[in-house]
């Protein structure tokens, strides 16, 4: 049996992050959907406004820290408080080239975090994550 | 000889001939105030912040001088306070120095000599201590500043740096001549948004230590060189640039802030434009007249929402997600701004945009 395809959302304010997410997606085999968000509040309103993915098929975010205007935990802040029916259908994956302990540390408040990846998003890291899942 | 102001002493004594004594003695080396009772002493000390020693006898009737030090030290901690005092209260004003309510005091009767020496003194005291105060605040906003600028290097010089890491890595498994140019052209993006960065910090050094060289500003010449840049700009992003220069007279300024303010407000004129409007434009109107110069940067981009317009001279912050700003660009204005004496005021509506006003005095 082929591996099961998956969907990703993307959300980095880096058009370049953006592109080198959805070549290792794509390249992995496993893309299904991809969807890229350039700023996080068009995101959050794409995920509270679509149907919420079902929890056998979850869709994996990649959600950048920094970021203008709605920064990653910022993005965590509104997300946490959708309804649990919509937070279980994503498994949420944040990134960044923050080496900033607090950081590190503000990602273990969020439960719908799944982990933690350094940027840039590497075929190796992506494998594990699809692994994991 | 410049005329110095003099410092600002506060007198009380319940007899009002001792409060006219000391008037007529020292009225012509200081700001006197005089209070027969500690109701009014606390309304000099409402009006006259800057008041910078307060004399006070121990005896009066309302209050002694000690229970008064200790009721206004909490509310008016910089005045220094000398109390004034006869042997047998000696007890009293012990315990007072002790508790930190007194710096000294002056023994009855006193001479025009102790009263001088003891505020000369006094005066001292408090030039230091409010000097240590300015240089801790200064000091607390550097760390501060610091803070930010350790975790932004993170994000915004590693930033770029990760992200051409990433599509080097990618290019490599890469056939089609198209789809590289297509990164490459990425690449450069990031490689741009570093310099910027770099640049900026080097205004900012600039700006908070190195010093201010004050020459005759010549407006036509300042704005040559930025229209040569610009108008390359305008041209590869269908923007018009208008220029009008208008200087009737001398103007003397900081070439480098000027050129630090005037580059970065065109820079976003022309970055924050709105794709695919057909009349794009930047507008920068000088006019020099009355002592002043008066700045007027104006474009049709993308302009700012309300809720976050006093936010962006913020340190490191960024409006929108478009482009790729350093959040750093207007720090430096404001900051470029406030050291010519300068004010800045925006007008902006959301999608609509932007008009930046500046007024610096000539120096």
């Amino acid at each position: 049996m082929a591996p099961q395809k998956l969907n990703f959302i993307i959300i980095d304010d880096s058009k370049l992050d953006c592109f080198i997410a959805d070549k290792i997606i794509r390249n992995s085999g496993r893309a299904g959907e991809i969807h890229a968000f350039t700023s996080a509040p068009q995101a959050l309103e794409h995920i509270s406004t679509a149907i919420a993915p079902p929890a056998d098929d979850k869709t994996t975010v990649l959600l950048d820290i920094q970021m203008p205007v709605m920064n990653g935990f910022d993005f965590m802040e509104a997300f946490e408080k959708l309804p649990d029916a919509t937070k279980a259908g994503y498994n949420v994956y944040m990134l960044s080239s923050s080496i900033n302990e607090n950081d590190l540390n503000r990602v273990k408040n969020y439960g719908s975090i799944k982990q933690f990846l350094n940027k840039p998003l590497t075929t190796e890291a992506l494998g594990e994550i699809l692994q994991s899942i | 000889m410049d005329k110095i102001e003099k410092i600002k002493i506060l007198y009380i004594d319940d007899e009002v001939n001792n409060l006219h004594g000391f008037k007529a003695s020292f009225r012509f080396d200081y700001t006197i105030f005089i209070a027969v009772n500690v109701t009014e002493a606390l309304a000099h000390l409402e009006q006259h912040p800057d008041i910078r020693v307060i004399l006070s006898d121990q005896r009066m009737p309302d209050k002694t001088g000690v229970q008064f030090f200790g009721d206004i030290r909490e509310k008016y901690p910089n005045p220094v306070r000398i109390l004034i005092t006869g042997y047998t209260d000696i007890e009293s004003v012990i315990d007072a120095i002790n508790l930190g309510n007194i710096y000294r005091y002056i023994k009855k009767p006193w001479t025009d000599t102790d009263i001088k020496t003891a505020i000369d003194q006094a005066n001292q005291y408090y030039l230091t201590t409010s000097m240590l105060a300015i240089k801790n605040e200064e000091l607390q906003k550097a760390y501060d500043e610091l803070d930010k600028f350790a975790y932004s290097v993170t994000h915004d010089m590693r930033g770029p740096l990760l992200s051409i890491l990433g599509a080097i890595d990618i290019a490599r498994g890469i056939e089609d001549v198209a789809d590289i140019r297509e990164i490459l052209s990425m690449m450069d993006k990031s490689v741009q948004k570093l310099d910027n960065f770099i640049q900026s910090i080097h205004d900012y050094y600039n700006l908070n230590r190195g010093q201010m060289k004050i020459s005759d500003v010549r407006f036509d010449d300042l704005v040559k060189d930025l229209q040569d840049i610009y108008n390359v700009t305008g041209k590869t992003n269908r923007t018009a640039f208008d220029v009008h220069v208008d200087q009737q007279e001398n103007f003397r300024s900081d070439e480098m802030s000027l050129r630090i303010i005037l580059n970065n407000l065109l820079s976003n004129a022309f970055k924050y434009q709105r794709k695919g409007v057909e009349d794009k434009f930047v507008k920068l109107d000088i006019s020099v007249s009355n002592g002043k110069s008066v700045i007027t940067v104006q474009d049709n981009g993308i302009g700012i929402d309300e809720a976050n317009v006093n936010k962006i001279f913020n340190m490191f912050y960024r409006a929108t997600s478009e482009e790729m700003g350093s959040g750093f660009g207007l720090y430096n204005v404001k900051d470029a701004i406030g050291k010519l004496g300068g004010e800045i005021t925006v007008d902006t509506r959301l999608n609509d945009g932007s008009t930046f006003k500046v007024v610096i005095p000539s120096k």
